[in-house]
C-alpha cells in the first residue's frame, strides 16, 4: 500500500470514499483487483484519470462473477454503455452497491437493472422467462417456466398492468428480507 | 409507500425555491380549470414559458397538472360508459398535457444509451420539421389558427381544410399534422373531424399522396426545425371549445357504441396516423412507426396523468393524504410534484435527503423510457440537478456523503455532484462569515474529523476477524449457512468485550492482592473447574472483600462494588446491543405488515450473490428449480380440500407430537432436578473428582439426543410448509433447553445456595463451567464424530442419504444455549466470558472444517434474516430476560457466604451499594450521587412515573402503527385502482389498434387505387408493425405518473 499516493492523489480518493461505501484500504484493494485483470491495459498511475477500459470477457472471468448466471446483465448495467466494459469507476461503482453497506433502495433500483433485460423499464413476461431461464440453468420446462412467471406477476404486480414496474419491484423486495444481504458480493 | 414518504419529503422542504416553477405552474391551471371554456392564450403563456427550457418543459409540463386541474373529471372517468362528455370540457388539458412532450423531443438526441430511441429521436425530428415545414410553405397558415380558435363554427373550419389542401398539397400536409395534434388531444376532436361526415375531409384521405410527393424533401433535411413547432401548438391551444361545439352534433353517431366513443372516433384516425409516416417509410426510413408509438403514447400518459386528480376527487385513499397533509392546495402541489418526478429525475432526489431515495423512482421509471436520463456530464445544470444541489447543501456533511452515495448515477456524476455542492458550500460559507476566521479554523476540524473517523473505521475493518473464510463459506454455501457464521461470531465479539471489562475492571485489580494458590495441579481440573481452579480469579471465592490501596495516599479501588458494577455494566451493555440489534432485524426484516404470500418472486429475485463456487452455483439452481417445482405443485393442490377426518387425523398427529414432546421436555427437566439434588448424597460416596462430571454429561446427552428425537417427529407430522417445521422445532428445541437451565438454576439458587455449603458462588460457578465445557466437547465430538460418521453412511453405504445438510436451527440453539450459561455464569465466574470466547473460535474452525467436509448447501430457500431475527429474539427473550431474573433474584435475594467472596459478611449482595451509599452521603462532594440514587434509582415514585410515560409513549406509537396500517391498506388499494384504470385503458387501446388496421386496410385499398405501386408493400410493413411498437411504447409511458 506504499505505491497509495501515486496511484491516486488524495483528492481523488477522497471522492472515491464520499461517492462509494468503501473505505481507502478497500478501494485500494479493490483497485488492484482491477488492475490485475488486465496488468497491461490498466496503467498503476490514475492520478491524471486515463480513459482505460477492461473489456467484459475480463470482467466476467473475475472468481466473484465467474458462475454468477447474471454476470453479464451486472456488468452491462454498470458498465457506461451497457456493453459490458468497465472503467474502473464502473467497477467501484458495481462493487460499492453490491457491498454491505448499501442502502437497500439502491440495491434494488439495481437489481431492478439487472433483471430487466431488454432495458425498457419493466420486468415483462420475456425478462422473467429469461432470469427463471437463468436460475434454472434451463432445468424447467417451458411450460413451467410460463406458470412460474405467470405466478411471479400474480404476487408481486401491484398494478396489475401485466408487468413489474420499478416500484412493483421495490414494494415485493420489502417482503423479501434476504435480498440484502443475497445482493451482495463479498471482495 | 415511497410515494408517501416523497410527500413528506415535499413537505418538508416547502420552501425550496426550485419549486416556484412547478407552483407557478399548478396555479396557472388551476385558473384555466375554473374556466374550461376560456381560450387559448393563458396556455400560450404557460408554454412559452415551458418551452424556453427543455428540462422545465420536461418536467414542469408533464406533470402537468392536467390531473390536478380536473376536479369534475373523476366521477366521469369512473365511468367508462360515459361518451363524449369527458372530452369537451377538458380537452383543453388534455391537449395542452400533450405539449410539452414535443418540446421535450428535442432532449431525445441526448438519449444515446438507448439504442431504440434513435429511430424515436429522428423521426420526432423529423415530425417537427415537416410540420414546419408544411406551414411556413403554405399561404394559408395564418388563418389556420382563427379558424380553430373559433369555437362556434363547425362549418367554417371544415372549409379551409378541404379547399386548401386542394388548392396546395404543401397545406395538405400541415393540415394533416395539425390532425395529429387533435388525435392526440383528444379522441372527440378527431371525431369532429371524421371524414364521413364531411364531404370535404373525403379529400383528405386522397392526400397523402401530393403530399408525399411535395413534401418529403425539405422535411428531412430540415433538423433545426424543432422549435417551430410551436406554431400547430398554438393553433391547438387555441382551440378549446372547438371540439365541443364541433362535436356535439356528431356525438349521436357514437352513442350508438357506448362503450368506447373515443376508439370509435380513432377508428378513423388511422388515416391520418398512416399518413405521414408513409412517406417516410417510402423513404426508406422507419420515421413513421416510431412517430406514431409516440401520439399514441402521449393520448396514453396524458390519460394517465390524469388518474391521480381521479383519486383525489373521489376521496379514495389520496383523499386520506390530503387530510392528513391538512392543505389541499399543498398535497395538490405535491401531486403535481410526485408526478413531476418521472421526468425530472432528479427533483425527487433532492428532497430525498436519506433513507427512501425516490430518485430512483424517478429516474427508474421515466428517465430511460424518455431517453433523458444521459443528462450526462451537465444534467446537474438542470433545474432538478439544482435542487438536488440545493438540497444537498443544505444537509450536514454526513447526511450529505450519505445521499451522494446512495444517488443511483454513475460515478463520475457523482463526483461532479459532490464538487459542486462542495464548491457551494464553500461559498455560502464564505458569503456568510466573511469575516470569520473561526469559519476556516472549523472547516479544517470538521474535515480532520472526518479523515479521523476514517481512518478509525479503517482500522476497524481491517482487524475484522475470518473475512476470507466467511467469503469461502458464502461462496459455497451461500448466505443461510453463513448467517450461522455471523451469528457465531456476533456472539464472539459480546463475549470479548465482556471479557475486556471484567478483565480490566475485576481480575486486574484482584490480581494484584492475589495470594499464593497451594493447591495441586492435575490437568483433569480443565474439564471439572473444580480443584486447582477454585482459588483463582476464576471464581467468586477467591476475590477480596476489601478495598484495594497500594501505597499510601493511592487511589482506593473498592472490590464489591467494582464486581456488582462490572457485571452490571457489561449486563446493561449486552442488553442494550441486544434491544438494537434486535429492533434493526426487525425493522428490516418485518418492515410489511403483509401476509408473507407463497413467495414465488421472492425466489426468482432473490438469487444469492454471494454464492461463487462454481459447483455451488450448480447446486444451487438444481435445488431452486426443484423447489419452484414444488412450490407450482403445491400452487397447483392448493385447491384440493382435505376431508374431515384427514383434518381430524392431522390434529391428532400434532396433538400427539406436541404431547410427547413436551412430555419428554418435562421428564427430562425431572430427571435433571433428581439427579442434580441426588448429586451431592453422590459426590460424597464418590471421592473421585471426576464425579462431579455427570451431572453435565447427563445434561449434555438429553442436549445432543432429544433434539434429534424431536427433528423425527417431522415423518409423522407432515407440514405442508417447511417453515411450518422449522418454527415447531424452534419452539421445541428452545423449549426444552430453557426449561432445563430454568430447572438448573432453581437448584442452584434454592437448593445449592441455601445449603449451607461454604461456598456456594464457587460450585455454582464449577457446575457452569463444567456444563459449558461439556457442552462444548458434545460440539466438538458431533461435528468430528457424528458429523464424519453421518458423511460416511450417506456416500458409502446408504447413498440414497446422501450428503446431509446444515441444520441451522440446531447448531444456532446450541449457540444460543451456550451463551445463557454464560451470561448465568459470569457473575459467579468471571472467567467465564473467556472460555467462551475460547471454545466460540475453536467452534468456528471447527465447524467451517466439518462444514465443508461433510455438508451440503442447503436445498430449501432458507429465509436467513428472518430467522436471524428469530434467533435474536429468542436470544433475547427467554435466553437474556431469564438471565437477568435469576441474577436479580441472587443479587437482592440470597445471604453470600460468609467467608469467601468480595460479599462475605453481607445479608445480601446488594447492601453493598447500601452501605455505599451511606458513605457518600456523609461526604458533602458525593452528595449528587446520593441525590440521583436516592430519587431517581431508589425511588419507588419515580419508577411509577417513568413506567407511566413509556406506557402513554407506547400506546401512541401503537395507535399510530394502526394509521400507518390503514394507510397501507389504502395505498396498497389505490394501487390496485390505478392498475383497473390502467387496464381500461390498455383495452381501449387494443380496441384502437383494431380500429386502426382496419382503417388502414381500407385506406390502403383506397391508395392502391390512387397509386398502384412501390409505396404499398412499405406501408404494409409499416402498419404489420407500427401497432405493437406504439403498444409498448404507450405503455410505458403511462406508468411514471401512474
Amino acid at each position: 500500500m506504499g505505491n497509495k499516493q501515486t496511484v491516486f492523489t488524495h483528492e481523488q480518493l477522497e471522492a472515491y470514499q464520499d461517492c462509494t461505501f468503501f473505505t481507502r484500504k478497500e478501494i485500494m484493494r479493490l483497485f488492484y483487483r482491477y488492475q490485475d485483470l488486465a496488468p497491461q491495459l490498466v496503467p498503476l498511475d490514475y492520478t491524471n484519470c486515463p480513459d482505460v477500459k477492461v473489456p467484459y470477457e475480463l470482467i466476467g472471468s473475475m472468481p466473484e462473477l465467474k458462475d454468477n448466471p447474471f454476470r453479464q446483465r451486472i456488468a452491462q448495467v454498470f458498465s457506461d454503455d451497457g456493453d459490458g466494459h468497465m472503467t474502473l469507476d464502473n467497477f467501484l461503482d458495481m462493487f460499492s452497491v453490491m457491498s454491505e453497506m448499501a442502502p437497500r433502495d439502491l440495491k434494488a433500483y439495481y437489481a431492478f437493472k439487472i433483471y430487466d433485460f431488454n432495458n425498457d423499464d419493466y420486468i415483462c413476461m420475456w425478462d422473467l422467462e429469461q432470469t427463471v431461464t437463468k436460475l434454472t440453468r434451463g432445468e424447467l420446462s417451458a411450460e413451467e417456466v410460463t406458470l412460474v412467471c405467470e405466478k411471479v406477476l400474480d404476487e408481486a404486480d401491484g398494478d396489475h398492468d401485466g408487468r413489474l414496474s420499478l416500484e412493483d419491484f421495490q414494494n415485493m423486495i420489502l417482503r423479501a428480507p434476504d435480498f440484502l444481504s443475497t445482493f451482495h458480493i463479498r471482495i | 409507500m415511497s410515494a408517501y414518504y416523497r410527500n413528506n419529503k415535499y413537505e418538508e422542504y416547502p420552501d425550496d425555491p426550485g419549486y416556484s416553477g412547478p407552483r407557478n405552474h399548478v396555479q396557472g391551471y388551476l385558473k384555466t380549470q375554473g374556466h374550461p371554456e376560456s381560450p387559448g392564450p393563458l396556455h400560450n403563456s404557460d408554454y412559452s414559458q415551458t418551452r424556453s427550457n427543455p428540462y422545465s418543459a420536461d418536467s414542469g409540463s408533464a406533470d402537468y397538472p392536467g390531473s390536478v386541474a380536473r376536479p369534475g373529471y373523476p366521477g366521469s372517468w369512473s365511468d367508462p360508459d360515459y361518451p363524449g362528455t369527458r372530452s369537451n370540457p377538458y380537452s383543453a388539458d388534455s391537449r395542452s398535457a400533450d405539449y410539452p412532450g414535443s418540446p421535450a423531443e428535442p432532449d431525445y438526441p441526448g438519449s444515446r444509451s438507448n439504442p431504440d430511441y434513435r429511430g424515436t429521436r429522428s423521426s420526432l425530428y423529423s415530425a417537427g420539421s415537416r410540420r414546419r415545414a408544411d406551414h411556413p410553405g403554405s399561404p394559408a397558415e395564418p388563418d389556420y389558427p382563427r379558424p380553430w380558435s373559433n369555437p362556434y363554427h363547425p362549418g367554417s373550419s371544415r372549409e379551409p381544410d378541404d379547399s386548401e389542401p386542394r388548392r396546395n398539397p404543401d397545406f395538405a400536409g400541415s393540415r394533416s399534422s395539425g390532425h395529429y395534434g387533435g388525435a392526440r388531444a383528444h379522441p372527440d376532436y378527431l371525431g369532429s373531424l371524421e371524414e364521413p361526415d364531411y364531404p370535404g375531409a373525403q379529400g383528405s384521405s386522397n392526400h397523402p399522396s401530393p403530399r408525399h410527393t411535395s413534401n418529403r424533401p425539405g422535411s428531412k433535411r430540415n433538423p433545426e426545425y424543432a422549435a417551430s413547432r410551436i406554431n400547430p401548438h398554438t393553433d391547438f391551444l387555441s382551440e378549446p371549445d372547438y371540439p365541443g361545439a364541433e362535436n356535439q352534433p356528431n356525438s349521436s353517431n357514437f352513442l350508438g357504441e357506448p362503450d368506447y366513443p373515443s376508439a370509435e372516433v380513432y377508428q378513423h384516425s388511422p388515416n391520418f396516423w398512416g399518413e405521414p409516416d408513409y412517406p417516410n417509410a417510402e423513404d426508406g426510413r422507419d420515421y413513421g412507426s416510431s412517430k406514431t408509438p409516440k401520439m399514441t403514447r402521449e393520448v396514453l400518459s396524458r390519460t394517465s396523468s390524469i388518474q391521480p386528480s381521479f383519486h383525489h376527487g373521489r376521496d379514495g385513499p389520496l383523499g386520506i393524504l390530503v387530510r392528513e397533509n391538512e392543505d389541499d392546495s399543498e398535497s395538490i402541489e405535491m401531486k403535481s410534484m410526485e408526478m413531476e418526478n418521472p421526468y425530472g429525475y432528479s427533483v425527487p432526489g433532492a428532497p430525498a435527503t436519506g433513507y427512501v431515495n425516490p430518485a430512483y423512482v424517478g429516474e427508474g421509471s421515466s428517465g430511460p423510457a424518455y431517453g433523458n436520463p444521459p443528462f450526462g456530464s451537465d444534467w446537474h445544470k438542470s433545474p432538478q440537478g439544482q435542487k438536488l444541489i440545493t438540497s444537498l447543501i443544505s444537509m450536514t456533511s454526513r447526511d450529505r456523503i450519505k445521499a451522494i452515495r446512495s444517488q443511483p448515477r454513475a460515478m463520475e456524476e457523482k463526483r461532479n455532484l459532490r464538487k459542486i455542492v462542495d464548491k457551494e458550500k464553500s461559498k455560502q460559507s464564505r458569503h456568510i462569515l466573511e469575516f470569520n476566521c473561526c469559519s476556516q479554523c472549523l472547516n479544517s476540524i470538521s474535515l480532520a474529523h472526518r479523515r479521523s473517523k476514517n481512518s478509525l473505521s479503517e482500522l476497524l475493518n481491517s482487524i475484522s476477524l475470518w473475512q476470507k473464510t466467511l467469503k469461502v463459506i458464502g461462496g459455497k454455501f451461500g448466505t443461510s449457512v453463513l448467517s450461522y457464521f455471523n451469528f457465531l461470531m456476533w456472539l464472539l465479539k459480546f463475549n470479548i468485550f465482556s471479557f475486556i471489562v471484567t478483565f480490566g475492571f475485576i481480575i486486574i485489580p484482584q490480581l494484584t492482592v492475589a495470594t499464593r494458590n497451594t493447591l495441586q495441579f492435575t490437568g483433569l481440573e480443565f474439564l471439572t473447574g473444580a480443584g486447582y481452579f477454585s482459588d483463582t480469579v476464576m471464581y467468586y471465592g477467591f476475590y477480596t472483600n476489601s478495598t484495594i490501596q497500594h501505597g499510601e495516599g493511592a487511589a482506593s479501588y473498592n472490590m464489591p462494588l467494582a464486581y456488582l458494577f462490572t457485571i452490571g455494566g457489561c449486563l446493561v451493555v449486552c442488553f442494550f446491543s441486544l434491544l438494537f440489534s434486535m429492533a434493526r432485524y426487525f425493522r428490516n426484516n418485518f418492515i410489511n405488515p403483509q401476509v408473507y404470500t407463497r413467495g414465488i418472486a421472492k425466489l426468482i429475485f432473490c438469487w444469492d450473490f454471494t454464492v461463487t463456487h462454481e459447483k455451488a452455483v450448480k447446486l444451487k439452481q438444481k435445488n431452486l428449480s426443484t423447489e419452484i417445482r414444488e412450490n407450482l405443485s403445491e400452487i397447483c393442490q392448493e385447491k384440493v380440500k382435505l376431508t374431515l377426518n384427514q383434518h381430524l387425523t392431522r390434529f391428532a398427529v400434532h396433538l400427539a407430537a406436541w404431547v410427547v414432546s413436551t412430555g419428554v421436555a418435562v421428564a427430562c427437566c425431572v430427571a435433571v432436578y433428581y439427579l442434580a439434588g441426588n448429586n451431592i448424597e453422590f459426590l460424597a460416596s464418590h471421592r473421585d473428582p471426576g464425579a462431579v462430571l455427570l451431572l453435565p454429561f447427563v445434561v449434555s446427552c438429553i442436549n445432543l439426543a432429544v433434539p434429534r428425537f424431536y427433528s423425527a417427529f417431522r415423518l409423522v407430522e407432515r407440514y405442508e410448509m417447511p417453515r411450518h417445521e422449522v418454527a415447531v422445532l424452534l419452539v421445541r428445541n428452545i423449549f426444552l433447553k430453557i426449561s432445563i437451565i430454568g430447572i438448573l438454576c432453581y437448584y442452584w439458587l434454592n437448593i445449592v445456595a441455601l445449603a449451607g455449603e461454604k461456598c456456594w458462588e464457587t460450585l455454582i460457578g464449577q457446575e457452569i463451567h463444567r456444563l459449558l465445557l461439556m457442552d462444548f466437547v458434545f460440539s466438538l465430538a458431533d461435528s468430528f464424530l457424528g458429523e464424519f460418521l453421518r458423511r460416511i453412511i450417506g456416500t458409502k453405504f446408504i447413498t440414497s442419504l446422501g450428503l446431509p445438510e446444515f441444520d441451522i436451527a440446531r447448531n444456532v440453539l446450541e449457540l444460543i444455549y451456550a451463551q445463557t450459561l454464560v451470561w448465568i455464569g459470569t457473575f459467579f465466574c468471571p472467567l467465564l466470558p473467556f472460555i467462551q470466547m475460547i471454545t466460540l473460535f475453536i467452534m468456528f474452525y471447527v465447524k467451517n472444517i466439518s462444514l465443508r467436509m461433510n455438508f451440503q448447501p442447503p436445498s430449501k430457500v432458507w429465509r436467513a434474516s428472518q430467522m436471524m431475527t428469530c434467533f435474536i429474539f429468542l436470544l433475547f427473550f427467554p435466553s437474556f430476560t431469564g438471565v437477568l431474573c435469576t441474577l436479580a433474584i441472587t443479587i437482592w435475594r440470597l445471604k453470600p457466604s460468609a467467608d469467601c467472596g468480595p460479599f462475605r459478611g453481607l445479608p445480601v449482595f446488594i447492601e453493598s451499594i447500601y452501605s455505599w451509599i451511606d458513605t457518600l452521603s456523609h461526604s458533602t462532594s458525593y452528595l449528587w450521587v446520593v441525590w440521583i440514587y436516592r430519587n431517581l434509582i431508589g425511588s419507588v415514585h419515580f419508577f411509577f412515573i417513568l413506567t407511566l410515560i413509556v406506557l402513554i409513549i407506547t400506546y401512541l406509537y401503537w395507535q399510530i402503527t394502526e394509521g400507518r396500517k390503514v394507510m397501507i391498506r389504502l395505498l396498497h388499494e389505490q394501487i390496485i385502482n390505478e392498475g383497473k384504470d390502467k387496464m381500461f385503458l390498455i383495452e381501449k387501446l387494443t380496441k384502437l389498434q383494431d380500429a386502426e388496421k382496419r382503417a388502414n386496410a381500407s385506406s390502403l385499398t383506397l391508395e392502391r387505387d390512387a397509386e398502384e405501386t412501390g409505396p404499398l408493400h412499405t406501408r404494409g410493413h409499416d402498419t404489420a408493425h407500427t401497432p405493437d411498437l406504439r403498444f409498448r411504447r404507450s405503455v410505458q409511458e403511462e406508468n411514471p405518473k401512474a
